[in-house]
Parts: C-alpha cells; sequence; structure tokens
C-alpha cells in the first residue's frame, strides 16, 4: 500500500513537473506592474485584479482629511466597476506616498513620507474591505531614519527604504528592517564614503532586489527639507537644488554591504529589474535630468551604470517620475509629472530604448501601473503635497486605460478631488480570495 | 521519490538549456545561484524573531517541545506535508536538505551542532506512523539529527504557523468540496542556539551554497561571539576605505507584543 502510494506520489509529481515546464514553453510574452514587486512576493496576479488599492494623500477640507486607503474596484464583471467600494482613513496627514505587500500578499504595508508612520493593512482576509491592523511609529527612534518610501518584502521581514534623517532633515538616510510582525530589526546606512573609487552621497529612494545575482540596487533622491517644501520656492533656491541624490547603489544583499557606487545625475528614482531568467540588468529614470540609466552586468561580471535614453526635451524638465516595466521586460511605461505625457518605450534592446507612444493623460500625472498582461494601465496624479500643480491644473484622478499595443482607451476615472478623497498616490492591485481558507477551517473529505 | 527526483534534476536541466528568449517568467521557478556567495563570517544575519513554542508529536509518538528542538544548536526548520507532490514544494524542499545534510555530515565540527525539523502542517493525514515511513529515507544517516513532527491537532500547530508567518490555506473544488493538496509557501527558517531565527528562505532564496555559508557563519559566531561583525547591530562607512564600524551595539531579537496576524 505505501508502495503504490509513492509511486503514485511520484508519478504526480513527474506529470506536475512536465505540466510546469509546458506552461513555461508555451507561456505568451506578457507585461506587468506586478513587476514591481519585490520577487520573494507571493500569489502574483496574473489574470484579472478585483481591486486597486489607491494610497491617497488627505487635503485639508476635503472629506476628514486624513490620508486614506481608497478601493476601487477594478473587475469589469462587477456591478461596482470603476467605483469606490471603501475608503479607511488612518486619522491624520502624514504626507502618504508609497506601499508595499509582505512576502504572503496578506499585508500591505503603506508609509507616510512627513510624520513617518507605517501602517499595515490586512488586504488579504476581504479586500474589498481592508483593515488597518497595526501603526508602527518607531522609525525614526530606533533608527534617526525619517520618510519610509519603499516597502520591499524579504521572507518574514520587510525592507524599509527611507528618504531622509531626523538630525537635519536632509539626504543622507538608510535601510531599516522590520519583521513581519512589525518589530524592528536593524537598519544600514547608505554610503557616504567611497566604495572602488566612487563616494556615496548616502541618499535614498528605491529599493530592489535580484536573488539570482544576491544583487540589492538602491536610488537616491532628496531629503524631508526638499520634498516637503513648495516646489516653487525649491527651483529658486540653487543650494537646495543641490540637494538631491545622484548616485545609485549596488549591494551584496546577503552581506548588505555596499559592493558599488554609480554616478547618476539627477535623482535617479524607481528601479525596474528585468525579470528574464536570463537577464543581467535594471533600469531606472533620472527625474531632474530626464534620462534613461542601465545598470548591467559586463561580460566579466562586472557591474555598470550607463545612460542609454532621453526621456521627452529635458531642457522642458517634464520631470519623469514613475516607470512601469513588462513581465517580458520588452517595453516600460515612463510617466512625467510637469507635462502630464506617458511614453512608451521599447527596451526590447534596453541599450538602446525607443519611444514608440505617448499620450498627455492628465495636467499633471505620477504614478502608473500596468496589469500582469500589460492590458490594463492605471494612471494617479499626484506627486507630493507641496509639489502638485495649483488651480485648473491641479487634476486629482485616478484614470484606468485599456492597452492594445498601439492605443491607449480610457476604460473610467475617478475624480478624487470632486469625491473629495485627496490626492491619490500609490497603487497595489489586489484579488478576491478564491476558496481558500485557514488549514483548520474545514475538515478534508477525500479517500484515504 | 528519488526517480522523481532525478527527474525533475534532468527537467531543470533541460529548461536552464532551452532559456533564452524573453518570456514570462511563468510559475515559480527553482532558484539559481549566478553569483560567489560572501564568505562565511565576514558577513552578519539579522536576529529576525524569537522562535514559537508549542508541544508537538514526534515520529515516534512522543510529546516533545518545539523549543528544545529549536535551541541548542543550529536548527533548520521548513514545514510540510507527505501528500504533498509539488515539484517546487515539500519533495523539493526535501531533496535540497537531504543533500545539505550530507554535505553538513561530512563536516565534523558541523555534525554535532546542526539538526533539521520538519513539521506536517497536515495533523488529520500525517500521523507519527505517516511520518516513520516518510522520514526513513531522508532521516537515516548516521549521527545526523533530524527530527520529524506533527501536531495533535491542528489547534496546537496554528499558533506555530501564525508566529513564524507560514501561510498555510487549503482549496476547494467547484462543488465545494475540500481538495487534498494544502497550498503554502515554501520556507525554511534558520535558528541560532539562542532560538532565534536569523534567515528565512523561500525558493527565489534556496540557494544551498548559501544556506551552507550561513551555517558555517552561525558556528563561527557560536564559537567566537565576541569577535568579527557577526554580532553587529549597525554599521556605517567608516572611511574610504572599505572598512566598516560598529556604531551601535546589538539589537536583540526581534519581540512582538502586538502581532498584526
Amino acid at each position: 500500500m505505501k508502495i503504490k502510494q509513492r509511486r503514485s506520489d511520484s508519478i504526480r509529481a513527474v506529470v506536475a513537473w512536465l505540466l510546469l515546464l509546458v506552461a513555461v514553453a508555451f507561456s505568451v510574452a506578457a507585461a506587468a506592474d506586478e513587476t514591481c514587486n519585490s520577487p520573494y512576493t507571493a500569489g502574483l496576479i496574473r489574470g484579472q485584479e478585483d481591486y486597486v488599492q489607491v494610497w491617497t494623500l488627505g487635503v485639508e477640507g476635503w472629506g476628514d482629511g486624513s490620508d486614506k486607503l481608497v478601493t476601487v474596484d477594478a473587475n469589469p464583471r462587477s456591478k461596482t466597476y470603476g467605483r469606490v467600494v471603501n475608503t479607511l482613513s488612518v486619522g491624520g496627514r502624514g504626507e502618504a506616498h508609497h506601499m508595499g505587500f509582505t512576502d504572503d500578499r496578506r499585508y500591505l504595508w503603506a508609509g507616510g513620507l512627513d510624520d513617518s508612520k507605517i501602517f499595515v493593512f490586512d488586504v488579504g482576509t476581504d479586500p474589498s474591505k481592508p483593515k488597518l491592523v497595526k501603526t508602527i511609529s518607531d522609525l525614526t527612534a530606533r533608527t534617526g531614519l525619517v520618510g519610509p518610501h519603499t516597502f520591499y518584502a524579504l521572507p518574514g521581514r520587510m525592507l524599509v527604504g527611507n528618504l531622509s534623517n531626523s538630525a537635519d532633515n536632509g539626504g543622507v538616510t538608510g535601510i531599516a528592517v522590520y519583521n513581519n510582525k512589525g518589530d524592528f530589526v536593524q537598519n544600514y546606512m547608505m554610503p557616504t564614503g567611497t566604495v572602488q573609487g566612487v563616494k556615496g552621497d548616502g541618499y535614498g529612494y528605491d529599493v530592489a532586489i535580484n536573488p539570482r545575482k544576491n544583487a540589492l540596487l538602491t536610488s537616491s533622491f532628496a531629503g524631508r527639507d526638499n520634498y516637503m517644501r513648495d516646489l516653487g520656492a525649491l527651483i529658486k533656491d540653487e543650494v537646495a537644488m543641490k540637494h538631491f541624490g545622484h548616485t545609485m547603489v549596488l549591494w551584496d544583499l546577503k552581506a548588505m554591504q555596499p559592493r558599488r557606487i554609480f554616478d547618476v545625475p539627477g535623482a535617479p528614482l524607481e528601479i525596474r529589474w528585468s525579470l528574464n531568467p536570463n537577464d543581467d540588468w535594471a533600469i531606472t529614470a533620472t527625474a531632474l535630468t530626464s534620462k534613461l540609466w542601465l545598470i548591467r552586468q559586463g561580460a566579466k561580471g562586472e557591474w555598470q551604470a550607463r545612460e542609454v535614453g532621453t526621456i521627452g526635451d529635458p531642457a522642458k524638465v517634464p520631470l519623469p517620475v514613475d516607470i512601469s516595466i513588462r513581465a517580458d521586460a520588452k517595453g516600460l511605461w515612463v510617466n512625467t509629472f510637469m507635462d502630464g505625457m506617458t511614453h512608451y518605450f521599447d527596451i526590447t534592446d534596453p541599450e538602446h530604448p525607443k519611444q514608440t507612444y505617448e499620450k498627455h493623460t492628465g495636467s499633471q500625472v505620477n504614478m502608473i501601473s500596468e496589469s500582469w498582461d500589460g492590458k490594463r494601465i492605471y494612471i494617479t496624479s499626484s506627486l507630493l503635497s507641496h509639489w502638485d500643480k495649483t488651480g485648473a491644473d491641479n487634476e486629482q484622478f485616478l484614470r484606468a486605460f485599456h492597452w492594445d499595443g498601439k492605443e491607449l482607451t480610457p476604460a473610467f476615472g475617478i475624480d478624487f478631488a470632486k469625491e473629495k478623497l485627496g490626492r491619490p498616490h500609490h497603487m497595489k492591485f489586489t484579488a478576491r480570495p478564491t476558496g481558500r481558507a485557514a488549514v483548520d477551517s474545514a475538515p478534508l473529505v477525500s479517500a484515504y | 521519490m528519488r526517480r522523481a527526483a532525478a527527474l525533475v534534476a534532468l527537467s531543470l536541466a533541460a529548461l536552464a538549456g532551452s532559456a533564452g528568449a524573453a518570456q514570462d517568467p511563468g510559475p515559480p521557478q527553482p532558484p539559481r545561484t549566478q553569483f560567489v556567495p560572501p564568505a562565511a563570517g565576514t558577513y552578519s544575519l539579522q536576529r529576525i524573531q524569537s522562535s514559537p513554542d508549542a508541544t508537538l508529536l514526534d515520529a515516534s509518538a512522543r510529546p516533545r517541545r518545539l523549543r528544545d528542538l529549536t535551541s541548542g544548536k543550529i536548527t533548520l526548520l521548513t514545514f510540510f506535508y507527505t501528500h504533498c507532490s509539488d515539484p517546487l514544494g515539500c519533495p523539493f524542499a526535501l531533496g535540497l536538505m537531504s543533500a545539505l545534510r550530507d554535505r553538513i555530515a561530512a563536516q565534523p565540527d558541523l555534525l554535532a551542532r546542526v539538526r533539521f525539523v520538519s513539521i506536517s502542517f497536515d495533523p488529520a493525514r500525517d500521523s507519527p506512523k505517516q511520518l516513520r515511513a516518510y522520514a526513513r529515507d531522508a532521516a537515516s544517516r548516521a549521527g545526523f539529527e533530524w527530527d520529524f513532527l506533527t501536531a495533535p491537532s491542528m489547534a496546537e500547530l496554528q499558533p506555530v504557523l501564525e508566529d513564524l508567518g507560514q501561510d498555510v490555506r487549503v482549496e476547494f473544488d467547484a462543488s465545494g468540496r475540500r481538495v487534498a493538496a494544502i497550498d503554502h509557501m515554501l520556507k525554511l527558517f534558520l535558528i541560532d542556539p539562542t532560538g532565534t531565527v536569523r534567515e528565512i528562505y523561500a525558493l527565489d532564496f534556496l540557494q544551498p551554497e548559501v544556506m551552507l555559508n550561513d551555517i558555517r557563519t552561525l558556528r563561527l559566531e557560536e564559537r567566537r561571539p565576541s569577535r568579527g561583525i557577526s554580532d553587529s547591530g549597525n554599521y556605517s562607512q567608516a572611511s574610504s576605505s572599505a572598512g566598516w564600524r560598529i556604531t551601535r551595539s546589538a539589537p536583540q531579537a526581534a519581540t512582538s507584543s502586538a502581532p498584526p496576524r
């Protein structure tokens, strides 16, 4: 009986593996902003997302004025498609900015750049009604760091990439590590010394990991003094304008030690690794110089960074903000805030990106997220509360588009100003749990 | 099972050879190590959390305190169920751990200081008797401690799963009938002799060389607790040299007073 069972298991294992091989071999080239999730994140949504969770900055006089998680129904088969189905206020304005899933995708961590609080939402139990289960308030006390920006899952932990520090509110900062319970584990300062001949500026922004290469890449932006300042006044301040990051750092992930520092002028922001198993590169966009940069391992294993493309007209400072890479790494979406343009680059050859499409999608546009199959594109409007435009140009929206490979066609839009929700910033997709429950919730009924 | 593992290995080789064109990465794939891991003892492992306690059953149906099996030695702990047939699930982990065991067993300094613990999260089917049959091949290596555990019921095990963040869910077919497969994230927990979780390996980080170096790093830390950077808590770059200095005392293992789950 045992032998039969074992043979049966072996056969099942082989069949399952062959099916897996077939699935890989015949998988169609696809695309996605699910790709910006940590590679340790479970349950990527490869089909239709059900909800878009929007981390939204509060605006005084709009509703309760607080930062909130806004849940939007994104499934066309739903009766509430394209509508807000839930709002969850966190009670206060702390400059809501970015979010990230824990490795099991049950929890969504969201940060405030001003108050340095981290909110942990349960989005696994019922993503249509997220619940705030914990507020982490000890980041600055534990680390001296300010402005939790990027939330990037490691197994059982969260890497928190920060923007600033409490000593001088400048750009020198670091990475904090919390376990999934929300307990502080450790922090690592961005390098300010010299590594292999290049001096670090100590600035931070995004973090992104390639496990196959044991590589952690970080980028750099600006300190609290700059990102919480009125943009018009900031641009006129020559001294302040020098206080932007101009480096990227390649870390040994296992050792959490910087191995290379690259000079990347103009505030390199979001980092996207190619997810192709044989690729060895990541791409980023620089906000102030409007360039695409490629970080790639050379033939001898040496990592290099170099400028590979231009976004719009750099002389007009279009301010590229968010980018989204396709799952097959053949294309890259880029939003430029100032001119409200959404650009698509063919990066089949990442050394030579070519813009093949652009569309004006709003008076100001910031984040861009695409579905795994690349057919749905979501755009939000807000950059930072003190950097958003004013007057009629201060549109605040979530806009969804269909993408057929040639044209962006509007699907739905939500006016966050009219709805008095706030300034929508970062987006994450969630899906309804499908026939799952805790293992002790139902007895097993099977033949054994 | 071994035959299946061999076929899986052959399939992996074929897959690696055929890969080339850009494509959807598809379902999870076994990890590949395209780097030289840092040498043991040249880095520190984070103190992630304390490991939980519970009373479980071993393969002889004896009650065992989990804490007794996650302290005193360097422990590699994982969860599994014997009916698992996911090629990148329990069978994959079992094969990897068996290979790792052989390498550890070949090093006298590690052999007596390292143990493996495998806990079934399917106590309804995985009785101690079932565990004995499953463990017969895996654990049979003279002098190496590999404990297979199950639980009297899920009630005893659930707090352990929750504490370690081991997601385990069941699925149902169209008629609402529970299917035999149990959905779970493959995770392995490296625990130091004080019972502190120091590394968690998911599928993308199941790299044997790295795991072995981590075990060696903990062993060096155990032998030289006051030397090196292994116990450092916070770094900053000291100068233009490659050197690092400790700027803050070592943090204690994180403990939770109000877990979100």
